[in-house]
């Protein structure tokens, strides 16, 4: 893998493989900046609605041009491919390398033309021209070849590759999958088979999962399709839908003919479906640790993992929580979870940091020094009165008599001459309103007392145990 | 008054001049000699200089009122130690108030007890502990309202080394971080029946205190996670984990691989420790010298006894209360463990004559065996622990009904220093007393349901043990009035005395008693001869009464407690159920009374509710426990319980028949 990706970082061409639809992601590869930037087809921002159904001129020459460009650009790169075509003993992976960059930018201007001729779609779907059987997707993963380039094979899958690369079937498959709803997402930019080379090369992923080599396909979206809002998109007034029974519920309103049992239901699933390999996904995210050129590559295992992947790591987090006004997140389903709890972290420390979880709270108790957890408070001004006053007292006790001034005991306080009362009267109404001073009162008289007399009934003098040692 | 006071007494008055002109700290030093507090109230009473010397030189104070204790904090202005468990109806505004009236008195106070002291909250210990800069222990055992709140008043004394938190029901991981937090110099530190603590507050806590060297985890509910973390406490060196059910020999492994400190392990009651655990535990431990393993091991396995073998040189207490042992078991433990003081084998089924014989043979610094409920033993296991532990001091022997007095004999011709001996329902009759008596050191004696002891064998012991403190003579009904008179002729330091039952006593034997003037708790169940009129004599004589049951003395009338509220006034706990009294005299002893903390009352049929209410009323802000028929929950006033409760006051309600069968 690194090899490969050594590779990649070689060839000025390369680039332009990572360049589609990833804009501004790459800062680490400099050369990108020598093709234009381009607004995307699919539009700048997430939030922008299926542009491609938009029939403004503008937008349309815009994409156009943006087509003659990456035409151009291809056709650079073959250009390169043909002038070392003469020496044969070039790098075998790094023919095979660009070939995929030739596909990959292939297949994108495909969708670019498809996504710019925006309702032509329905009608492509309906052709006899998409009606073959499945060609099969080994064939097409094996056209494509491995991503990493270093199959020892990569040199005759390429050759058959030269040939094939622009014969219509492979156009049928991509179409087909874009179609057919297998892919549901979109469009396929890499559709690599994984290689057993590939997962020896680094650790397993830790989910665990071991799939057996070659037995799974491993797909990679790009940036905006992960971030389109909607996949399922009416042929006829080309509204969009997150999901294809959506769709169909919404095809009714178009006429009696979507009403019926079988238009309405789920379309089976194509007995060659059964067979297919299991599905994986890449992050377009270079770098990422879920991008198939990581050496720990770890695969997404549905679509929604890319999208929630990809948005949680690799883009802006953009909903902030409308009760702690601090937490952002950048999958709504993360905010809605977090406001379940949000303002619920019951588990304070001294500092200020709140955990929702005690475990978490002694957790950060024990590692820093002096913290200490704040027990939620039954009267919260009270409370904080009591806190500085515990202050006042640890400064007072090196002087004993403003200590004993600092407390008013209305009745008792009768021998204290300097009263000072020092922010006591927060607690002091409550302290004392129970407390039944009557007796106590008494029992401040005679002080410096003789305190005992022999006989031992009058309850004015005390019992002997009074001065029973413990 | 003892003879040295007396002495004192004397000096005193011949010329105060004499003592007068002695320097305070001289005096002092003549008040430290006197152990008996009696003796110093004397001298403090004679002599106004003595007094001036104690008020100088006085460490500990036990205060019994609330009324007081501002005065007496501001006499003693070097007290060390004060014990406020006993202080009847004291509350966070008392305790504040006399803390801010002793000014800096309490600059040198290193120790409160506050056991049971359900009126104070956090505001009172705040004030308490802002006014102690050298705070170290604090006990608040018990205390069962106590909660995160008033433990984390106590975080604030940094200096902090010793703490009981027994049973403060409210507290939970909360409080303990505090506490942990606030106080890391904490040596000893007893959690038993905080039942909210969780492995994360102990986690917490071996991180923070890594001084600590003793530490009590009772009926927690906590699990092996808990030991794993206590390990970590390098100083550790006693550990007791009574019924903690979640515990088990896993736990005890990682204990193991702690440091080698420990020197107590006390695992009575957890289910789910076996011989095995313990094994492993002693496994890592060469310097253990307590095992407490009592109700929790149903076998021992050969591995266990050949590492008990390696605590040779230093186990000296092993309790394995409950276990079926065999011969051959005792006899490996004698030789494993040859350095034993003390043995438990309460309970324990197959201990027989030869197993003892076998296991004292080796073990001769034995001085405390425990064999209650072993009742196969007789007279010939008795003899073997007389022929080889010389040093015994305490022997149990309670439902060892076929040991007589041939055994006894030989006990107390060969154990001289015998302190303490239980025979309850062991048969034992008045020759058995007559060879004890030879016993001069006894201190506690236990006859219960001997009921073949009669005023002859209480002439033998009084005759010989004058150091007896205390006499357990429950259901020995042949006692009359004559055995009384005996015993205190002789045994006048007597504190604790059982008569239940004992129904030919009547006044006259309750007036011999009142001259035992150091008696605490007596319990007269059931006497029903008895009357006003010797409640009267034992309240007059017995000025220490602190605990007293009547219940069932069907002639005590309201005279009885007329004289009680008169004179006895250390009354702390009082059982009155039963009793033909009216509700003028319950008024008058709960109004009276002001050390009263605790009373039983049920079925007093003579008591009209509004009798009940008034009495209450009265002595509402100092009564801890109360028990009373069920049917009155109704018919008192809601306020009054309401009131009550807020106090601090637990109510005990039941329901029992009138009726008694006996």
């Amino acid at each position: 893998m690194d090899l490969s990706q050594n590779h990649i970082h070689n060839q000025s061409a390369a680039n332009l493989y990572y360049q589609f639809g990833s804009d501004n992601s790459f800062p680490g590869l400099g050369t990108q900046q020598q093709f234009p930037p381009f607004t995307s087809p699919f539009g700048a921002s997430p939030s922008t609605n299926i542009p491609h159904m938009d029939w403004n001129p503008a937008t349309m020459l815009d994409n156009l041009t943006f087509i003659e460009e990456k035409i151009r650009q291809v056709k650079d790169v073959i250009h390169t491919m043909v002038d070392s075509g003469g020496q044969l003993s070039c790098h075998q992976g790094e023919i095979a390398q660009k070939k995929q960059v030739v596909n990959a930018d292939l297949t994108c201007l495909i969708v670019q033309l498809i996504s710019t001729a925006g309702s032509l779609l329905p009608s492509l779907k309906n052709s006899s021209f998409l009606r073959h059987p499945a060609a099969g997707h080994m064939d097409m993963a094996n056209h494509v070849g491995p991503s990493s380039g270093l199959v020892p094979n990569a040199m005759t899958v390429s050759e058959e590759n030269k040939e094939d690369m622009c014969s219509p079937e492979d156009y049928e498959e991509l179409f087909k999958g874009w179609t057919d709803g297998t892919i549901k997402e979109g469009i396929e930019i890499g559709n690599v088979l994984v290689e057993e080379q590939d997962m020896k090369d680094g650790d397993e992923g830790k989910d665990g999962e071991n799939l057996p080599p070659g037995s799974c396909e491993l797909l990679q979206l790009e940036k905006d399709e992960i971030l389109a809002p909607h996949t399922h998109f009416c042929s006829i007034c080309g509204k969009g839908f997150k999901r294809d029974a959506n769709l169909r519920m919404h095809m009714r309103g178009h006429g009696d003919e979507y009403k019926s049992p079988a238009a309405l239901a789920k379309p089976p699933r194509d007995a060659s479906a059964e067979h297919e390999l299991v599905k994986r996904y890449s992050c377009p995210f270079v770098s990422c640790k879920r991008n198939k050129l990581h050496k720990n590559f770890q695969p997404l295992k549905t679509i929604l993992c890319v999208k929630n992947h990809y948005k949680r790591s690799h883009c802006e987090k953009s909903y902030t929580c409308s009760r702690c006004h601090t937490k952002k997140f950048s999958v709504m389903a993360d905010l809605k979870t977090h406001e379940k709890h949000c303002g619920r972290d019951k588990w304070l420390c001294s500092c200020g940091t709140s955990f929702s979880r005690k475990d978490k709270l002694f957790a950060h108790v024990a590692l820093f020094q002096g913290h200490t957890p704040a027990l939620p408070s039954e009267e919260p001004k009270t409370c904080s009165d009591q806190i500085s006053h515990a202050g006042s007292h640890q400064e007072s006790t090196k002087v004993p008599n403003s200590m004993g001034s600092s407390f008013m005991w209305g009745a008792s306080s009768g021998d204290n001459n300097a009263l000072d009362i020092k922010g006591f009267d927060g607690c002091n109404d409550d302290f004392l309103s129970t407390a039944n001073f009557g007796s106590f009162n008494l029992s401040f008289g005679p002080a410096d007392g003789f305190t005992g007399e022999p006989s031992g009934g009058s309850f004015s003098m005390l019992p002997s145990e009074h001065f029973q040692s413990a | 008054m003892s003879r040295q006071a007396q002495k004192l007494d004397s000096a005193a008055g011949d010329g105060a001049v004499g003592i007068g002109v002695l320097s305070l700290d001289l005096l002092g030093q003549v008040l430290h000699g006197l152990w008996e507090p009696r003796d110093r109230k004397a001298c403090r009473l004679v002599s106004r200089a003595f007094e001036r010397a104690e008020a100088a030189h006085r460490r500990a104070l036990r205060v019994l009122r609330r009324e007081p204790l501002p005065r007496l904090l501001r006499a003693f202005p070097a007290l060390e130690l004060l014990d406020l468990s006993a202080c009847a109806s004291l509350d966070d505004a008392s305790l504040a108030a006399a803390v801010a009236g002793a000014g800096g008195g309490l600059a040198g106070l290193r120790s409160v007890c506050l056991a049971r002291a359900n009126g104070v909250g956090w505001r009172g210990l705040e004030a308490l502990v802002a006014a102690c800069p050298k705070l170290e222990a604090v006990d608040l055992s018990h205390c069962v309202s106590a909660g995160d709140r008033e433990v984390a008043a106590l975080a604030a004394a940094a200096g902090l080394r010793e703490l009981r938190l027994d049973k403060c029901l409210a507290v939970t991981d909360m409080g303990l971080a505090k506490v942990v937090v606030g106080c890391p110099r904490l040596e000893k530190l007893s959690l038993k029946w905080c039942r909210e603590i969780s492995d994360i507050g102990i986690d917490l806590l071996a991180k923070k205190c890594p001084e600590l060297r003793s530490l009590n985890i009772s009926y927690l509910k906590v699990g092996n996670g808990s030991l794993r973390s206590i390990s970590s406490l390098e100083r550790l060196e006693e550990l007791a984990m009574v019924c903690c059910s979640c515990i088990d020999d896993e736990g005890l492994e990682l204990l193991s691989k702690g440091s080698d400190s420990l020197q107590s392990v006390d695992v009575s009651r957890c289910d789910h420790v076996t011989s095995e655990g313990l094994a492993s535990l002693i496994d890592g431990r060469n310097f253990l010298q307590k095992l407490y393993a009592a109700d929790c091991l149903h076998e021992i396995g050969q591995r266990f006894l050949s590492k008990l073998a390696t605590l040779k040189e230093t186990l000296t207490l092993l309790k394995l209360d409950g276990l079926e042992v065999s011969d051959s078991l005792l006899q490996a433990i004698g030789e494993s463990c040859n350095k034993l003081v003390e043995i438990g084998l309460s309970k324990c089924s197959g201990v027989t004559d030869e197993g003892i014989s076998s296991l004292v043979a080796q073990c001769s610094d034995l001085r405390t065996i425990d064999l209650t409920c072993c009742n196969l033993i007789t007279n010939n296991a008795l003899d073997s622990i007389a022929d080889n532990c010389k040093m015994l001091e305490c022997l149990r022997l309670e439902s060892c009904s076929l040991i007589n007095e041939k055994g006894l004999k030989r006990i107390a011709t060969c154990c001289p220093n015998l302190k303490e001996i239980d025979l309850t329902d062991c048969g034992v009759d008045d020759a058995a007393l007559e060879h004890l008596a030879k016993c001069s050191e006894l201190r506690i004696l236990k006859l219960g349901l001997c009921s073949s002891i009669s005023d002859k064998g209480i002439a033998f012991i009084s005759s010989k043990c004058g150091k007896l403190v205390e006499l357990d003579l429950y259901r020995c009904n042949s006692i009359t009035d004559d055995g009384l008179a005996a015993l205190v002729n002789g045994c006048k330091r007597i504190k604790l005395l059982n008569l239940c039952y004992c129904n030919k006593i009547t006044d006259t034997g309750l007036g011999h008693l009142g001259s035992l003037e150091e008696l605490t708790n007596l319990e007269l169940r059931c006497l029903f001869r008895i009357t006003g009129i010797g409640i009267s004599s034992v309240a007059i004589g017995c000025k220490s009464l602190i605990e007293l049951d009547l219940k069932r003395c069907y002639s005590v009338d309201d005279a009885g407690l007329w004289a009680l509220a008169r004179y006895a006034l250390n009354l702390r706990q009082l059982t009155i159920s039963y009793c033909q009294v009216t509700g003028l005299g319950l008024c008058h002893l709960l109004s009276s009374l002001r050390c009263l903390q605790d009373i039983k009352m049920v079925h007093l049929s003579w008591v009209s509710i509004e009798g009940f209410e008034l009495a209450l009323r009265a002595a509402c802000g100092r009564l801890k426990k109360l028990k009373m028929l069920c049917g009155l929950k109704t018919v008192l006033s809601p306020e009054l319980l309401q009131m009550l409760q807020a106090c601090g006051c637990r109510i005990r309600w039941v329901n029992k028949p009138l009726v008694y069968k006996d």
